[in-house]
């Protein structure tokens, strides 16, 4: 057994094992949280793609054409993701691993340590795809009454399908790595893949997808189906994939693409052996090289900062911080993103025609106005999750520095919220008023939107750095994964239903005045006592979201072992 | 300089340390030695302010920790056995946002600042990132950091780790000067040439109790050995049978 390489698995194995066997306290409420979203997210999968497949089965000709494509089509978005995910991964399996050192120091074969370490690329960059081709392939197998073999086919066609672009992904890494330090290499991936997620959020968005629900558009619904389709895709194994689906799901075996599949898998895996068994070592030797690395050195930050009111320690974690994230490439590559994301907010209020329904437009634009208000805090829930919610948990192992030093945990939770708040209230300022400007709301709107939103973007924050403060992840690798944990899930369920509170709050009283105002009719004084007290009700709501966890979290802090 | 009384720590059902007390006058340089998991580690994060006692006192400099935390942490240089620093400043940058945490700015620190790197040899990397560095300079940074502000007691963890000979050279002659300038210097180590060579006094950990405390002859006494080295008493007092029987 020692001798095959899944004994090199087995470290990881056991490590998952012990993790599963340790009970902590809130393991119980985890588990429920986590496994409700997850399944609820693979229910809902199930049920839009059975619905779909099901509506499909009316057309006929077209809808065996749309499922075909469908197939073909999903296939080829999981082909680039695997993809990029395995080059991501297989920096990170077969470069930058702590208990590389130890392998390498170790008398193991090199094809054994391929295989140990591929194994584990693939199972790491196609997880996430098998869990959602899973309810997808299986809604749309029982939609359709498909036969036992779909589901052989279905197992037999995902295993190669993802082992292509793994093997893909990692001889691409071992290129990259050959030119650059393994950590120079890990920013440049992180950067590219952000700029590629930008592309396709906004290719899609500037595509219009709307345009297909119009009835005056329809002669164009063949045109935008026909851009789908390329001459190279019969070439790529997401066709393939889609193809020997698509005969199982008629009861037929297709093994040309079945075969296509499994031969180009092997082809791949030996491909990628033989180039990591020749260039794999002094790749690896070259990761380890420590140079001297370029970065921004930020000069005028500290003069700027100098000029600010603040005591120096304050002054001192605001610089530090900065510096920080404005170096990590992780970190400020994913406000392009966000600038991506507000530009589609914006966007999608400009393209808006409300007009096109003259009698409502006037209560259609005052009840987006409110969406507009749920929306942009969301968005800012969003933000606070990724920025302010691992802020502490950002300071990592270095933390020592702060806790032995003569600053409370007070000074520093506080300066962690101006730093988060300042950026995040005047973008959401500027998108709340941006996009109530092109709805063309009133004023009394208009101002409520933007106070609302202030005192709500207080809350999230404060709610964010909290929670943060009360659920860090010193160790955590990365901040993604600090925002992904129990605290961020808790944060963000936390912060849905506080938005939809506060919303409800002041909804009802902007509705009573703006329906008094419309008939040209004073507002009674009971009514008007009621709006007062809605409005000190969602005031005091934003209040106590934001102390409370703050106050929480410096205790948590205070009491940190 | 620092006063520890009946210090507790207990995580669940385990006791990791069990009333410990002792006392490091000014000037004067005091060894903690113990075996793994003594409690050694546990005692001293307490006395830095990184865990929080589950009874008993820690003062530095006549200011309790838990009742005046930011003074008694201004009074305190400390530097922890790994050095985990922010890797994205330089270290010109980190000594500069150690500073400011100790309320120091201006054109004092920076030449602070310098006069430290010069002396711990870090002058010719101030404005490279941390991430560059190997263990041992960053270890040499985090002395830097620790002695920046003037402290007036020193909680050290394994002072040598990865230090290399002229470092670990360095850091006792720096110890020494400290000493006879006033500062009380509490010490864990694993390295009993090191506390026998510098200590004034050395307390003993076991189990999370103390027990044995006083000079390196008072502790031969103890021991009831003529032995010159240390490391036999150390052994002695601690029930260490030495090398056992092993095939190597």
């Amino acid at each position: 057994m020692s001798e095959a390489f899944p004994w090199l698995l087995l470290p990881s194995l056991w490590a998952a094992r012990n993790r599963a066997r340790r009970r902590e306290k809130g393991d119980g409420l985890r588990a429920a949280l986590f496994g409700g979203l997850g399944l609820g997210v693979a229910a809902a999968m199930f049920a839009v793609t059975f619905w779909l497949t099901w509506q499909l089965l009316d057309y006929e000709e077209l809808g065996e054409y749309l499922i075909r494509l469908g197939l073909s089509w999903l296939f080829l978005t999981f082909l680039s993701f695997v993809a990029f995910s395995a080059v991501v991964t297989s920096l990170s399996t077969f470069f930058l691993s702590e208990d590389l050192r130890l392998l390498l120091a170790a008398p193991i074969p090199a094809e054994r340590l391929f295989h140990s370490r591929f194994v584990r690329t693939v199972v790491q960059s196609a997880w996430m795809v098998v869990a959602f081709l899973l309810p997808v392939l299986l809604a749309v197998g029982l939609a359709r009454c498909a036969p036992g073999g779909y589901y052989v086919t279905a197992v037999l066609t995902v295993v190669p399908f993802v082992v292509i672009p793994a093997a893909l992904g990692s001889v691409m890494t071992l290129g990259l790595v050959s030119v650059f330090p393994a950590r120079r290499a890990r920013d440049v991936l992180m950067l590219m893949g952000l700029l590629f997620a930008i592309a396709i959020v906004m290719l899609l968005r500037f595509l219009r997808p709307e345009r297909l629900l119009r009835v005056e558009s329809l002669p164009d619904v063949t045109g935008f189906f026909a851009t789908f389709q390329s001459p190279v895709t019969p070439l790529l194994p997401s066709f393939w994939a889609g193809e020997s689906l698509f005969a199982g799901l008629n009861g037929r075996l297709d093994l040309l693409h079945l075969g296509a599949l499994w031969t180009t898998a092997l082809a791949f895996v030996v491909l990628a052996r033989a180039a990591y068994g020749r260039q794999y070592f002094s790749a690896w030797s070259k990761a380890q090289e420590a140079r001297k690395a370029r970065f921004t050195r930020l000069r005028l930050l500290e003069p700027l900062v100098r000029r600010l009111p603040l005591a120096p320690a304050r002054r001192a974690l605001l610089v530090k911080d900065l510096k920080v994230f404005l170096r990590d490439t992780a970190q400020w590559s994913q406000l392009l993103l966000l600038v991506a994301l507000a530009l589609v907010y914006v966007y999608n209020f400009r393209v808006l025609d409300l007009d096109r329904i003259p009698y409502m437009s006037r209560v259609i634009k005052n009840v987006y106005a409110f969406v507009n208000l749920a929306m942009a805090a969301f968005v800012m829930s969003a933000v606070a999750v990724r920025f302010v919610f691992p802020a502490v948990s950002a300071e990592g192992p270095a933390f020592w520095i702060v806790r032995t030093a003569p600053v409370s945990m007070r000074a520093f939770l506080w300066s962690k919220f101006w730093i988060g708040l300042l950026p995040i209230l005047v973008l959401a300022e500027l998108l709340t008023v941006t996009s109530n400007h092109l709805l063309g709301v009133g004023p009394f709107l208009r101002t409520l939107g933007a106070v609302a939103i202030a005192f709500m973007t207080v809350a999230l924050v404060g709610l964010a750095a909290g929670m943060g403060a009360r659920h860090p992840r010193f160790a955590a690798e990365n901040l993604t994964q600090v925002a992904g944990s129990y605290g961020g899930v808790a944060f963000m369920v936390l912060a849905v239903l506080f938005i939809l509170a506060t919303v409800a709050l002041l909804a009802w009283p902007a509705s009573v005045y703006l329906w008094h105002d419309t008939h040209g009719l004073p507002v009674p004084p009971r009514q008007q006592a009621g709006m007062a007290a809605s409005f000190l009700a969602a005031l005091g709501l934003s209040l106590a979201t934001f102390w409370l966890p703050m106050r929480s979290g410096v205790r948590a802090l205070d009491e940190l072992g | 300089m620092i006063l520890v009384e009946s210090l507790v720590k207990t995580f669940g059902a385990f006791t990791a340390v069990d009333g410990v007390s002792l006392e490091v006058a000014a000037g004067e340089i005091h060894g903690f030695l113990g075996p793994n998991g003594a409690g050694k580690t546990t005692t001293i994060r307490m006395i830095a302010g990184l865990l929080k006692p589950t009874a008993g006192r820690v003062v530095i400099d006549g200011h309790d920790l838990a009742a005046e935390p930011e003074a008694a942490k201004r009074a305190l240089g400390f530097v922890p056995d790994r050095p985990f620093l922010y890797e994205k400043l330089t270290a010109a940058e980190l000594l500069r946002f150690h500073g400011g945490l100790y309320g120091l700015e201006g054109p004092l620190v920076e030449a602070r600042a310098r006069e430290l790197l010069e002396l711990f040899e870090l002058l010719a990397w101030r404005d490279e990132l941390i991430e560059s560095f190997s263990h041992g300079m960053k270890q040499r940074l985090v002395l830097c950091a620790a002695f920046l502000h003037r402290p007036r007691a020193v909680l050290i963890d394994e002072p040598m780790v990865g230090l290399d000979p002229r470092g670990a050279r360095l850091i006792k002659d720096v110890f020494r000067v400290m000493s006879r300038n006033g500062v009380g210097i509490l010490m864990s180590t694993h390295t009993l040439e090191v506390a026998e060579e510098m200590c004034d006094r050395i307390s003993i950990i076991q189990g999370g109790r103390i027990i044995a405390r006083g000079t390196v002859d008072e502790l031969r006494g103890l021991a009831g050995t003529e032995d010159v080295q240390l490391t036999p008493v150390f052994l002695k007092l601690t029930g260490g049978s030495g090398l056992q029987e092993i095939e190597l």
